[in-house]
């Protein structure tokens, strides 16, 4: 009990039909009731903070099929200050293994909301900042080495492709911060076609062979889905697995292995990518696919990054219906795999239907 | 006859690189760096095409298009929209507001004339 009075998180409990069994201080707080008020009563007919009683209703009424909701909520303050509250309910059993009630933990995450905006405006701002100089220093020397300035020779023509080259390459990377960063998971997947799986990994791994090779990672794709099909958005999730290789070659030891296998299994098709690297902590498993996310481990510090690679395959597997499973122990590499359905030709109308919406 | 761009583009640095562009390929450039002078210099110059920048300070390029679209001295002139390569609505919003046509910055040389040459024909 004192655990439960002095948490930092705010803690609710119901019993089977809905009424308060527990309500510690900080859950008092934040709901704006008291527990002595609130113990033996629903939460339906209590006044407080009305936003977050009113999911916490919604939540227990959904909690015994879904065993546990996760969501966060805005919420107005007495100062009207606004908020984000989390809360995570789980359904919880009696010693028979009969379902009891749910418990609700409630944490402030207004200042994580902050700083995640934050970091998109300023990735959003950055990005509008460094493009314009580019496109001026792209087209001057693209113009330059056309010789539409005055005759250039071999030599000159050879350096102005060269700046125009260095120019592509920070163009790219502007783009992989900003789309990376501004992009909400319901922006993904919404081009959809038939997306031919031969073609679609030819040039999977071109733009990690060059890093593979200067740390020796030995790098393969072994597919078995040559005339298979997907209905995808091709560039959401080309970026998705490419998204899911390069975190696989970034964490992968000097000299390590990277394996890619793409096989057809009943249910669809399966990707999956293995790398024999210093796996994940089961702690972080769930959470390497937050935006922003790393695991502050000093010796993975260097591994660089803005820490939305997972965060979009993440979203761009979800919006096409899937998810992303993650197998892994510590210190014995990582399998991230995921499960796509397989494109059949006389569900076209269906396939339609889709594209439509 | 020369055939005559109008870049309504706060850039100053854009407006010159593209300058540098069409004028290579024949054309002859004019520009203004805000939405109301860019209105003012399309009704004097009657431009053959207007490349119209959405993210300016004052009226922004929405408002710009709005206004040329309804104006009858301008109606006619087609509007190539600049829209970041962010937005992903951008082509949508502005062949709903009466665009010829969108062009995603930053842009490619060739592309750029390719696109002019066709809406100028």
């Amino acid at each position: 009990m004192t655990i439960i009075t002095s948490i930092m998180d705010g803690v609710v409990s119901v019993d089977r039909g809905g009424n308060v069994t527990l309500m510690n201080p900080v859950a008092e707080d934040l709901l704006e009731t008291k527990s002595f008020v609130a113990i033996g009563r629903s939460l339906k007919s209590m006044r407080g903070q009305s936003e977050l009683l009113a999911a916490l209703v919604e939540d227990y009424a959904r909690i015994a099929e879904q065993r546990e909701i996760s969501r966060t909520v805005e919420i107005h303050d007495a100062e009207q200050d606004l908020l984000y509250i989390r809360c995570r309910t789980n359904v919880v059993y009696d010693c028979r293994g009969r379902l009891a009630g749910a418990m609700t933990l409630l944490r402030d995450v207004t200042a994580e909301f902050k700083t995640d905006q934050l970091k998109n405006q300023y990735l959003s701002i950055v990005a509008h900042e460094l493009r314009t100089p580019l496109t001026g220093i792209k087209t001057f020397a693209t113009m330059m080495g056309k010789g539409t300035l005055g005759e250039l020779n071999g030599r000159q023509e050879h350096v102005c492709e060269s700046i125009r080259e260095q120019a592509v390459r920070l163009e790219h990377q502007i783009d992989k911060l900003i789309n990376l960063g501004n992009l909400e998971s319901e922006d993904y997947g919404q081009d959809r076609e038939v997306v031919a799986m031969g073609e679609f990994l030819a040039g999977i791994l071109l733009p990690f062979e060059q890093l593979a090779r200067d740390r020796g990672v030995s790098l393969s794709l072994k597919s078995e889905a040559d005339g298979v099909a997907l209905f995808a958005d091709r560039s959401d999730l080309r970026r998705a697995c490419q998204a899911l290789i390069e975190n696989a070659v970034k964490f992968v030891h000097d000299d390590g292995c990277v394996r890619i296998t793409v096989v057809p299994e009943e249910e669809g098709l399966r990707f999956c990518v293995s790398d024999d690297g210093i796996g994940v902590d089961p702690r972080y498993q769930r959470r390497i696919f937050e935006q922003f996310f790393q695991v502050e481990d000093p010796l993975t510090r260097h591994h660089g990054g803005a820490g939305l690679g997972l965060f979009v395959a993440r979203s761009v597997i979800e919006a096409h219906g899937s998810r992303i499973e993650v197998s892994s122990q510590l210190g014995h590499g990582a399998d991230f795999s995921f499960m796509l359905p397989i494109y059949r030709p006389e569900h076209s109308g269906l396939a339609t239907e889709t594209d439509n919406d | 006859m020369q055939r005559t761009v109008l870049i309504i583009e706060d850039e100053k640095l854009i407006i010159v690189s593209t300058q540098m562009v069409l004028e290579a390929a024949g054309f002859r450039v004019e520009s203004a760096t805000n939405g109301e002078d860019g209105i003012k210099q399309a009704r004097m110059q009657a431009p053959d095409l207007i490349l119209l920048d959405v993210m300016m300070p004052g009226i922004d390029g929405w408002e710009t298009l709005t206004r040329l679209k309804r104006d009858r001295d301008t109606s006619d002139v087609p509007v190539v929209v600049f829209t970041a390569r962010e937005h992903a609505r951008g082509h949508q919003k502005s062949a709903e507001m009466g665009a010829a046509d969108y062009f995603r910055k930053p842009f490619e040389p060739d592309e750029l004339i390719e696109l002019v040459e066709k809406h100028v024909g």
